[in-house]
């Protein structure tokens, strides 16, 4: 086991390195003048053009800087500044995640909960109203784009009602932990309050989590409640589970001990997908709820050409997959014992 | 069957969450009281005053945290109240010598930064050469250079720093007691408009000790364009003489914070608290707005009929700004390499040559043919006017009664089969017209400046294209585009920040047009340097009446509004502010 994750680690600088190689070698298609796009902003910086692609190297052969690029992260551990983020790379990151982090969380437990449990539900009473509800609501959540449910449920739930209001925090909440008499823990902000002991600031939190959370379970949990009642048909049509029934076993016992377990293996590689999917940060939910995760950063950087900054963001993400995977390949062996991991 | 019940399931939906909403009457008590929230776009670059060159930094930072020896009178462009100084120098007070050289300014006393310490006169000098010399790339540290020693940077083509601009810039900047003055290389006439915006005045004590620059010539070369904005000290923090201390610029939360200054040398600000939040997507700040969760929201002009209407929020519009737009002919296109823009590269009815708009007669032709009318009601919602000449209307310079072109169909069609002896009509031509994607109204205008051409004759064509900003630039530098529609925002107010970058062959669109007319250069610099304001405006008629002459470019001046909440007092507009200036402002 521990040879299999070392051995998968190793992994980690390889992608890592194999990203940054595959972006360096498409900026090679963009004119030094494109890639200067993210120091001009105003039309009335145009003269400086050549002086700004001069000043940061944009012209050099783009194997050249990225060497420069790599001598940077090597020798000094930095992997640059992002215009976009207005900070060092490695700051953005370590400033954007926890944000990003706070939503996955609280997204995933519902999506996982309400997901395996509606697929189930709907494979065992397959053909009865529950599947047919459960197919209705999986299929119109996923038929709309998150950009419709995200503004819809902004709409509704803060510019009618006044519940959910977009942001992190709200204006006097927000005053209160810049004041300095709360201290920042981990940067999430629901923890930190609890462990602040600043009940308010934690329910203020929660309101802003509400939107984005509901917009995200809407629309990851379709995949799931499918995958998960297709491959519960499949199980519940096994040899074991017949035995399992003709022993005279309960039906939640049969249903949830002996073929649910079973039936997770697709369920786990989908889910883990969807993690470091939320994890690597929902541009179009975190833009419309304006959550400062690292989506947007990403999207945004992208979007300006910050080379540095996309570079940073497609490592990082590089390296939650490669984790995401490993996290999956172990939950595997866990839950069925027929997968070794030699 | 299916499908009938998920679409009743969600209709039950729908209507239940509706239902419940309409219930709910929404607050209109004041929010925050004290606390003005202002919802932007996007983020500023930097707050440091030498660094930004951006609407979203000066907004934050000028007449905020930092002040100006001289302000505006009121919504003026042209006429100045003293601010940190005493008086606004004038050749009749003694403050501006006989031969408009010397600028010199009182220094108002007992003005004390943000940490209690005095301001002197070593600190509005200290500000103004750290302004010049910081000097990054793409900076606005020109607009003091230009005037104070007659360059437009502090380093040669390969980026060396000219060692010996800085003494001289010593020698031009003289304090003594409570005055300072400085002299110009020559008289530049628009000397006290950016005064009045680009004086800002640091600690110089504080920022030494925060190891920003020294102050001595030595420390120039670590001032002197700097890699990254954080490399300067100042890019998060502030100590000015402002109505407002910046608190805090968050920039993983994107929003920055100013407070109160309670000892102000005027009477302290109503508002305790200022906070300028990013909110890239316009739903969330509309609905914010109508929450009143924000004060004031930014709105494109597009966007303005979802705020209309909307209870408790101030739509205040036909608000004059200092900016042009202009559609561009480009007099020397880059037709190598396959460039898509000019088809053929040849006058064969399926593209046009390099030289296509050298002929004065197609570009009269577009002129003529170019709907105003349409374009005015169908891209600017009706709020733009037709700029006659780079001048924008309302700005000292402007001639009102410049005879300038109109939609004429009869006389676009006599210049286009005048032009290169009758080739053009004949043969046809195809070329694009490029906007920066996103902008609706730019895009809008390129279609109907295509429908306009098309209209004329068959075998006339026109392709509309967006661009992105990173592709902009790059066909931008290279002359690649025949055609092409962008912005220019003043970085002053004065004529001569117009003139120059669209008419001038040296300048920022003026060089990408390759227009060169040895007149209008002459004439542009002459004017710069007039100090009699008859005359001066004299050259300007002239320029004005160059462009319609030489016509290089269709000039469209749209008007500004403001989105507010209707407790917000004390609002007022300039057209030189970057921002609301919140000093007066309350919310009741």
């Amino acid at each position: 086991m521990a040879t299999y994750i070392g051995r998968r680690l190793v992994l980690l600088p390889i992608v890592a390195f194999g990203v940054t190689v595959l972006i360096f070698a498409l900026l090679q298609f963009l004119a030094p003048e494109m890639r200067a796009a993210a120091f001009i902003t105003n039309p009335n910086q145009l003269n400086a053009l050549p002086a700004i692609i001069q000043k940061y190297g944009l012209d050099k052969p783009v194997h050249i800087q990225y060497v420069n690029w790599l001598r940077e992260v090597f020798l000094r551990g930095n992997l640059g500044w992002s215009q976009t983020a207005r900070q060092p790379v490695r700051q953005a990151i370590g400033s954007f995640f926890p944000a990003t982090l706070e939503l996955t969380m609280y997204s995933f437990i519902p999506i996982m909960i309400i997901g395996v449990w509606l697929g189930t539900a709907a494979a065992v009473h397959r053909d009865k109203a529950i599947d047919h509800v459960s197919r209705v609501f999986s299929i119109s959540f996923r038929s709309l784009p998150s950009f419709v449910w995200g503004l819809l449920i902004l709409m509704i739930l803060y510019g009618r009602l006044n519940w959910f209001p977009p942001g992190r925090l709200s204006l006097e909440q927000d005053l209160f932990v810049r004041s300095g008499q709360f201290h920042f823990y981990t940067h999430v902000m629901t923890i930190d309050a609890l462990l602040n002991g600043e009940l308010w600031i934690f329910l203020d939190a929660v309101r802003h989590l509400a939107g984005p959370v509901l917009t995200l379970t809407m629309i990851s949990i379709a995949l799931l409640v499918r995958i998960t009642r297709s491959s519960m048909l499949e199980v519940l049509r096994q040899d074991y589970v017949r035995t399992a029934r003709a022993k005279g076993l309960d039906e939640p016992v049969v249903i949830n001990v002996h073929a649910r377990k079973n039936a997770l293996i697709p369920v786990i590689t989908l889910s883990s997908l969807t993690f470091v999917g939320l994890l690597g940060g929902v541009v179009i939910t975190e833009t419309i709820f304006n959550f400062p995760g690292i989506g947007r950063w990403g999207a945004f950087a992208a979007n300006q050409l910050d080379i540095p900054g996309v570079t940073g963001f497609a490592m990082f993400v590089a390296a939650l997959t490669v984790l995401g995977n490993l996290a999956a390949d172990i939950l595997y062996a866990y839950f069925d014992p027929r997968v070794r991991l030699q | 069957m299916n499908w009938t019940r998920s679409a009743l399931a969600l209709l039950v939906l729908t209507l239940a969450l509706t239902l419940v909403g309409t219930g709910i009457a929404q607050g209109q008590a004041t929010r925050n009281p004290d606390t003005l929230v202002l919802v932007r776009f996007g983020d500023p670059e930097t707050l440091d005053p030498a660094y930004s060159y951006d609407t979203a930094s000066s907004e934050i930072i000028l007449w905020h945290v930092y002040e100006t020896l001289i302000f505006f009178n009121g919504g003026s462009t042209g006429q100045f109240v003293p601010m940190l100084a005493t008086q606004v120098p004038s050749v009749r007070n003694g403050g501006i010598s006989m031969d408009g050289k010397t600028y010199t300014f009182r220094l108002r006393s007992g003005v004390k930064f943000h940490d209690g310490s005095t301001m002197t006169v070593e600190d509005v000098k200290y500000s103004l050469l750290r302004f010049m010399f910081m000097d990054r790339d793409g900076g606005p540290s020109w607009i003091l250079l230009s005037p104070i020693l007659g360059v437009e940077g502090t380093r040669d083509d390969k980026g060396a720093l000219d060692a010996a601009l800085f003494n001289k810039a010593n020698q031009a900047i003289k304090t003594s007691g409570d005055t300072i003055s400085i002299t110009l290389e020559s008289p530049y006439a628009p000397f006290l408009s950016i005064m009045a915006q680009w004086s800002m005045v640091v600690n110089r004590k504080w920022a030494i000790a925060q190891d920003d620059w020294n102050g001595t010539p030595l420390g120039v070369a670590k001032l002197n364009n700097p890699a990254k904005p954080e490399d300067t000290k100042l890019f998060s923090q502030g100590n000015g003489t402002g109505p407002f201390k910046l608190a805090q610029w968050d920039r993983q939360g994107r929003q920055a914070i100013l407070e109160r200054n309670t000892t102000y040398w005027r009477a302290p600000a109503k508002l305790a608290r200022v906070v300028y939040r990013v909110v890239e997507d316009f739903g969330p700040r509309r609905l914010m707005i109508q929450q009143g969760d924000a004060d004031i929201v930014s709105v494109n002009r597009t966007e303005q009929s979802q705020v209309e209407g909307v209870q408790g929020v101030r739509v205040i519009d036909d608000l004059p700004q200092l900016v042009m737009t202009g559609i561009y002919m480009n007099l020397k296109i880059d037709t190598s390499g396959g460039n898509p823009d000019v088809g053929s590269g040849r006058l064969d009815g399926n593209g046009v040559p390099a030289d296509f708009f050298a002929d004065v007669n197609v570009r009269r032709g577009v002129a003529y043919a170019f709907d105003y009318n349409t374009t005015i009601r169908d891209c600017n919602r009706g709020k733009a006017i037709v700029g006659k000449g780079a001048i924008p209307a309302g700005m000292f310079g402007y001639n009102p009664n410049q005879r300038w072109f109109t939609t004429d169909r009869a006389r676009a069609e006599a210049a286009f089969r005048e032009a290169r002896g009758g080739q053009v009509w004949a043969n046809g031509f195809k070329f694009s017209v490029a906007f920066n994607s996103g902008n609706t109204t730019r895009q809008c205008t390129a279609q109907v400046l295509k429908s306009n051409l098309e209209a004329l004759n068959p075998k006339f064509k026109v392709d509309v294209r967006g661009v992105t900003w990173a592709q902009y630039l790059s066909l931008y530098r290279q002359s690649k585009l025949p055609m092409w529609i962008i912005g220019w925002a003043a970085d002053y107010p004065d004529a001569d920040n117009f003139v120059t970058p669209f008419q001038h062959s040296k300048g920022t669109y003026g060089s990408a047009q390759g227009y060169t007319n040895a007149e209008v250069d002459k004439l542009i610099v002459d004017a710069r340097n007039e100090t009699d304001a008859a005359k001066r405006r004299a050259i300007y008629f002239k320029l004005s009446e160059i462009a319609f002459n030489d016509i290089t470019t269709i000039y469209l001046q749209p008007v500004g509004f403001q989105v507010m909440r209707s407790w917000v007092r004390g609002w007022y507009n300039n057209p030189a502010f970057f921002g609301p200036y919140v000093y007066p402002m309350s919310k009741s």
